[in-house]
C-alpha cells in the first residue's frame, strides 16, 4: 500500500454570479404572497407615520396654509422658546408627567395581578366568565365609556352620590372639581384596559412548564410560593417587554378620554401635552405652533423608551432589540 | 425502612382507566426500573407514587406509612422530571437550594448543602450559572443535586436522560448508577429505553398496556421472559420471534416454519403441544451464522450487513420473516457475506403460545 498521501482538491468558494437585481427579482416571484400580506402595514406605515414627518419642519417655520410648507419662512426655535415660556404648556407637561406616572405606578400592575389571580382560579366556567366580564370594557367605545362615567358621578341622578346620599353626604359636582379629576381618569382607564392587557400576561403565563410547579409541588411550595418565585420570575421578561412600550407611550396619556370627560373648570389637573396641541392646533390654528410640542412630545418619548430599554437590557437581560 | 408498596393500584380517567390493579414492592435501597412502551402507565404511576396524581384504588405505602391521602410535600420523596425542571431565573445554586428554603432551611444548612451536592456532582465551577448556559448533561446533574439535597426517602425519575444525545446518556447513566451506590437511597426509575432498564436496575418491572407483564432482575427477564411482550421488548436487537407449528419428535419437540425443522428442548410443556401454533424466541446473539448447511441449521436469506466494529447485525429472512443474527465480525467480511443459514443451541429457545404469548418452555438457569 502506498503512503503517499493523496492531496487535498483546493475548494473553491461558491461565487453566485447573477446580478443583485435579478437576484431580488427572483426572491420577490419566489416569496410574492409573503410580501403581499406584509403590503398593507408597509403601505399605513407609510402614508400615515413618514410621510407626515414630513410636516414635522413647520415646527421650524412660520407656517401659513396659504404658502404651503415649503415656502413657509425658517424661524429656527423660536415656537420651542414660545412653548416653554406657556404656563399652559408647562401645566400640560407637569399633568402629563403626574397621570402617567401615576397611571404607570397604579396600572400597570392591575393587568398582572389580574392575570395571576385568572391562573389561579380552578373552576373553568367562573374563570371564562370573569375574564369575558373584564375584557369587556376594552370592546366598547371611549365615548360610550366616558358617558357611563359622566352619568355614574352625576350629581343628581349617579350612584356614585345616591351611595353618597345614603351616607349622609353632600353630591359632589366630581367632573368639575380638578382634585377628583385624576382619580377619576385613572381608574376609567384601568376599568377599560386592565382586563383586556392581561391577556399578554395570561398567554405568558400559559407558557411556563407546569413540571417547574410539579418540581415545586414535591419540594414543597405552597400555591403562594409557586405564584411569587415560579409564576412571577418566569414572565419577568414579558411584563419587561410591556413596561418598556408602556414607558415608550407615557405621553400619550388616553387623549380621547380626556378630552371626552375634561371640561375648562378641570384644566387645572385634566390638561394634558396632547389636548394641549389639540386645541393649539386644530381649534386655534396655530399648526406650527402645535407641531412644535408634537416633536417635543416625540422627542422625550423616544428618549425614555431607548433609556428603559438600554436599562432593562443591562440588568434583566430581557430587551425590545 | 424507607420501602415503597403498590397494592392493586388503580388509576382512572373518569370511566377510561389506565392503570389496572398494580401491585409491587420496592425494597429499601433497592433501584426499580418501570420500562414499557409510550402509554403503558409507568409515568402515570411514578406520578402516582409522586402524588402528583391522585390513587383511583389500591394502597400506597411510602416507609410504611399509607400516603394516598398525604401531600407529595409529606411523602420525602424528591423527583427529577425528563426536561429537568430547572427555574430558568435562578442560578444553579439557587436552584439547587430551592427546595431547602421552601422548608426555611438556615443559611449554614442551605450553604452546606449546596456546597455538598456541588461537590458530589462536580457542579462546583458552574454554581452562578443560570440553567440557560449550561449543556445538556451540566443540566441533568442540577435536576439531580435537586433531588438528592434534600436527602429524601425515595428518589423518582421520571425519563431523565431522554432530551441527552446517545454519549453523554451513556455517560449519565453511569453517573446515576454511581451515584445510587454512594447514596444507597430506595429508588424508582421510569424509562422506555430497555438499554437503561438493563444497566441501571436491582429489579426491572416491564409494563405494558396499564399492566405488570412481568418483574425480576435484568438477567432474570432477559434469560426468562414470562411471554413474547417481554421477550421482544428486552434486549437490542429484540428476540427474534418466528410463527411455528410444533410437530412430535422422536426425542424432542420439532418446531416447523416456513418448510423447515428445527428440533426443541424436551421440555414436558413442549411435548404435550403437538400441533400448537407457537412463536419460537431466539436471540440475535444465540443464534451462530453458518455459510453451508449442517446438521439441525435453518437456512434463511442474508439481505443487509451492518457492521458495528467488534461485531455486525446480520438481517435475513425466513420463509419472509425477518431474523437478525448478533456476531463478531473477526474482519472477516467476506464469510459474513456468505451467510446463508444458522444454529441455534434448543436450550437457549424459548417458545410462546402463539394465541397467548405465553412462555412454554422451562427456565434458564441465571447465573
Amino acid at each position: 500500500m502506498s503512503d503517499a498521501v493523496t492531496p487535498k482538491p483546493a475548494v473553491t468558494p461558491y461565487v453566485n454570479k447573477r446580478p443583485v437585481s435579478q437576484r431580488i427579482v427572483d426572491h420577490l416571484k419566489r416569496e410574492w404572497q409573503i410580501y403581499l400580506m406584509l403590503a398593507p402595514t408597509v403601505i399605513w406605515l407609510l402614508l400615515f407615520l413618514y410621510k407626515p414627518m414630513y410636516g414635522l419642519q413647520i415646527a421650524f417655520k412660520d407656517y401659513s396654509i396659504f404658502r404651503g410648507v415649503a415656502a413657509s419662512p425658517w424661524i429656527g426655535f423660536e415656537h420651542f422658546e414660545t412653548l416653554f415660556a406657556s404656563e399652559q404648556f408647562l401645566r400640560a407637561l407637569k399633568n402629563t408627567i403626574y397621570i402617567s406616572m401615576m397611571s404607570l405606578i397604579i396600572g400597570f400592575p392591575v393587568p398582572i395581578l389580574l392575570a395571576l389571580m385568572f391562573n389561579e382560579i380552578l373552576n373553568q366556567t367562573f374563570k371564562k366568565t370573569a375574564q369575558t366580564i373584564v375584557y369587556l370594557p376594552h370592546f366598547i367605545s371611549s365615548v360610550i365609556i366616558a358617558g357611563i362615567v359622566i352619568t355614574a358621578f352625576s350629581p343628581s341622578a349617579g350612584i356614585v352620590n345616591t351611595i353618597l346620599s345614603w351616607l349622609d353626604v353632600d353630591p359632589i359636582y366630581f367632573l368639575t372639581k380638578p382634585e377628583w379629576f385624576r382619580p377619576i381618569f385613572i381608574g376609567t382607564t384601568i376599568w377599560q384596559e386592565a382586563g383586556f392587557q392581561s391577556i399578554v400576561f395570561i398567554a405568558a403565563i400559559s407558557g411556563v412548564s407546569p413540571t417547574l410547579y410539579e418540581s415545586a409541588v414535591v419540594d414543597g411550595a405552597s400555591r403562594w410560593q409557586m405564584m411569587w418565585k415560579i409564576t412571577v420570575p418566569s414572565i419577568m421578561p414579558t411584563i419587561i417587554i410591556m413596561l418598556i412600550i408602556r414607558i415608550g407611550n407615557m405621553l400619550e396619556v388616553s387623549f380621547e378620554m380626556i378630552i371626552l370627560l375634561y371640561q375648562p373648570a378641570t384644566y387645572e389637573t385634566a390638561d394634558v401635552v396632547n389636548t394641549f396641541i389639540y386645541r393649539q392646533g386644530l381649534q386655534s390654528g396655530q399648526y406650527d405652533f402645535a407641531a412644535a410640542a408634537g416633536l417635543f412630545n416625540a422627542v422625550i418619548a423616544f428618549v425614555l423608551v431607548m433609556t428603559a430599554n438600554s436599562i432593562s437590557k443591562r440588568y434583566s437581560r430581557t430587551s425590545l432589540w | 425502612m424507607s420501602g415503597v408498596k403498590l397494592e392493586s393500584i388503580v388509576k382512572a380517567y373518569g370511566a377510561v382507566q389506565v392503570v389496572h390493579g398494580i401491585d409491587l414492592e420496592v425494597k429499601e435501597k433497592e433501584f426499580v426500573v418501570l420500562v414499557g412502551p409510550s402509554g403503558c402507565g409507568k409515568s402515570t404511576t411514578l406520578r402516582m407514587v409522586a402524588g402528583l396524581e391522585e390513587i383511583s384504588d389500591g394502597t400506597l405505602t411510602i416507609d410504611g406509612k399509607v400516603v394516598n391521602r398525604i401531600a407529595p410535600k409529606d411523602r420525602d420523596v424528591a423527583m427529577v422530571f425528563q426536561n429537568y425542571a430547572l427555574y430558568p431565573h435562578l442560578d444553579v445554586a439557587e436552584n439547587i437550594a430551592f427546595g431547602l428554603r421552601i422548608r426555611k432551611e438556615s443559611k449554614e444548612n442551605i450553604e452546606k448543602a449546596i456546597k455538598d451536592v456541588a461537590g458530589i456532582l462536580g457542579l462546583e465551577n458552574y454554581l452562578e450559572r443560570r440553567p440557560a448556559d449550561l449543556s445538556g448533561g451540566q443540566r441533568q446533574r442540577v435536576a439531580m443535586g435537586r433531588a438528592i439535597v434534600r436527602r429524601p426517602k425515595v428518589f423518582l425519575f421520571d425519563e431523565p436522560l431522554s432530551n441527552l444525545d446517545a454519549k453523554l446518556r451513556t455517560q449519565m447513566r453511569a453517573e446515576i448508577k454511581r451515584l445510587h451506590q454512594r447514596l444507597g437511597v430506595t429508588s424508582i426509575y421510569v424509562t422506555h429505553d430497555q438499554v437503561e432498564a438493563m444497566t441501571l436496575a436491582d429489579r426491572i418491572v416491564v409494563m405494558n398496556d396499564g399492566r405488570i407483564e412481568q418483574v425480576g432482575s435484568p438477567m432474570e427477564l432477559f434469560l426468562n421472559p414470562v411471554n413474547a411482550f417481554v421477550a421482544g421488548f428486552l434486549g437490542a436487537p429484540p428476540m427474534n420471534q418466528i410463527q411455528a407449528v410444533i410437530s412430535g419428535g422422536d426425542a424432542a419437540p420439532i418446531a416447523e416454519f416456513a418448510g423447515q425443522q428445527f428440533t426443541l428442548p424436551p421440555l414436558p410443556g413442549l411435548q404435550n403441544a403437538v400441533g400448537r401454533k407457537v412463536i419460537v424466541g431466539i436471540r440475535p446473539e444465540y443464534a451462530t451464522p453458518q455459510t453451508k448447511a449442517v446438521e439441525g441449521s435453518v437456512s434463511c436469506t442474508l439481505e443487509l450487513v451492518e457492521t458495528l466494529g467488534s461485531e455486525a447485525l446480520l438481517h435475513t429472512t425466513i420463509g419472509g420473516e425477518p431474523f437478525v443474527i448478533r456476531t463478531e465480525t473477526l474482519g472477516n467480511m467476506d464469510q459474513l457475506n456468505a451467510v446463508n443459514g444458522f444454529t441455534a443451541d434448543p436450550a437457549l429457545v424459548k417458545v410462546f403460545d402463539a394465541e397467548t404469548g405465553v412462555a412454554l418452555s422451562g427456565q434458564l438457569r441465571v447465573a
